[in-house]
């Protein structure tokens, strides 16, 4: 009976690398889907069976999680042991806070029906964007720099220090943008106001 | 989870909201926040600076109610104490005072980086308005 790699970067048999491929990874996720695919265990007992569908479970996480940058850069950090919940406020410079303490207000004031603070949070939600493009161009950087560096060295674990702060100050971005579009667009129908129209 | 007693009324009743001017040489403010939460907290102090006696304390956090209590119950116990005094607040204070459980500790941890970074932001200024005084003098 053949086992498989659990750790995600060994399934696919790529290097752990941060810049990766996408149309190659799809092309090894296919292939490796088709050798794993429940329906060719079927007559090799329960076992197997049980064994290919794990390992299509496996493989479908990986995948998610490999061919986006984010979840990709977490994984790694994770497995070279820099678990990204672990933070401080350090991470996150003043002028950011500032910005998203000023965003708050803004959508308090929103929230308090004063709709004057619309125009204003919608152009806020334009900085905040160009903040993530600023923040994804940085991480892009930093996925060199570690690729190139020997994964045991100094540079490595520097670069993934840098990686977890910036990813840090990306999930800030993050929530703030989905508490905007929130704030911009609520959701249509909740039940109070179904009831209402009944 | 269950909130205690404390944090739901630090949380309906929220003590010192409000801001105080930060340009003012008397005030220091800090800003802090926690990304995982998306939480941001800002706690100014208003400090007499003959006596280094804490006047005026002020906050205004959006995040959870922990978060929010935290830094209310802060702004509660620093009115009154000195400068130096204000530096013993320790978070395992608020979280016993509050009876936070553990996955809310680092709301306490906010308020306490919240209270030094406002204290450090006070002394900068001071150590700037003396160093002017000083030039002026000479």
């Amino acid at each position: 009976m053949s086992t498989f790699p659990k750790e995600y970067y060994a399934f696919f048999g790529l290097d752990r690398k941060l810049s990766i491929n996408e149309a190659d990874l799809q092309t090894r996720f296919y292939r490796l889907s088709r050798e794993w695919h429940p329906d060719r265990f079927s007559r090799k007992g329960a076992e197997a069976q049980l064994q290919a569908l794990d390992a299509t479970a496996v493989l479908n996480d990986g995948y998610r999680t490999l061919r986006d940058p984010v979840r990709r850069a977490e994984y790694l950090l994770t497995e070279e042991g820099f678990p990204v919940a672990e933070q401080r406020s350090k991470d996150v410079p003043p002028e950011l806070l500032e910005e998203v303490f000023e965003l708050n207000m803004m959508l308090e004031e929103l929230k308090g029906g004063d709709e004057s603070a619309r125009p204003q949070l919608e152009s806020a939600k334009e900085n905040f964007l160009k903040l993530r493009r600023d923040v994804d161009n940085e991480l892009t950087g930093l996925f060199s720099k570690y690729d190139a560096s020997d994964a045991q060295s100094e540079t490595a674990k520097q670069a993934l220090h840098e990686i977890r702060a910036v990813l840090n100050r990306r999930r800030y971005i993050e929530n703030l943008l989905r508490d905007v579009d929130r704030s911009l667009n609520p959701p249509a129908a909740n039940a109070a106001n179904l009831e209402e129209r009944l | 989870m269950a909130y205690s007693d404390k944090v739901l009324d630090h949380y309906n009743n929220p003590r010192n909201v409000g801001s105080l001017d930060k340009n003012s040489f008397d005030v220091g403010t800090g800003m802090v926040g926690a990304p995982e939460c998306g939480d941001v907290m800002k706690l100014q102090v208003k400090v007499n600076p003959e006596t280094g006696v804490i006047e005026d304390a002020k906050f205004k956090t959006f995040g959870c109610g922990s978060a929010i209590a935290s830094s209310s119950l802060a702004t509660e116990w620093l009115k009154g104490k000195t400068v130096e005094q204000a530096l013993e607040i320790k978070n395992t204070h608020i979280v016993s005072e509050l009876a936070l459980p553990p996955v809310k500790i680092h709301c306490s941890v906010l308020a306490e980086d919240a209270i030094k970074a406002a204290i450090s932001d006070y002394k900068t200024k001071q150590g700037k308005a003396t160093s002017t005084e000083a030039a002026v003098v000479a």
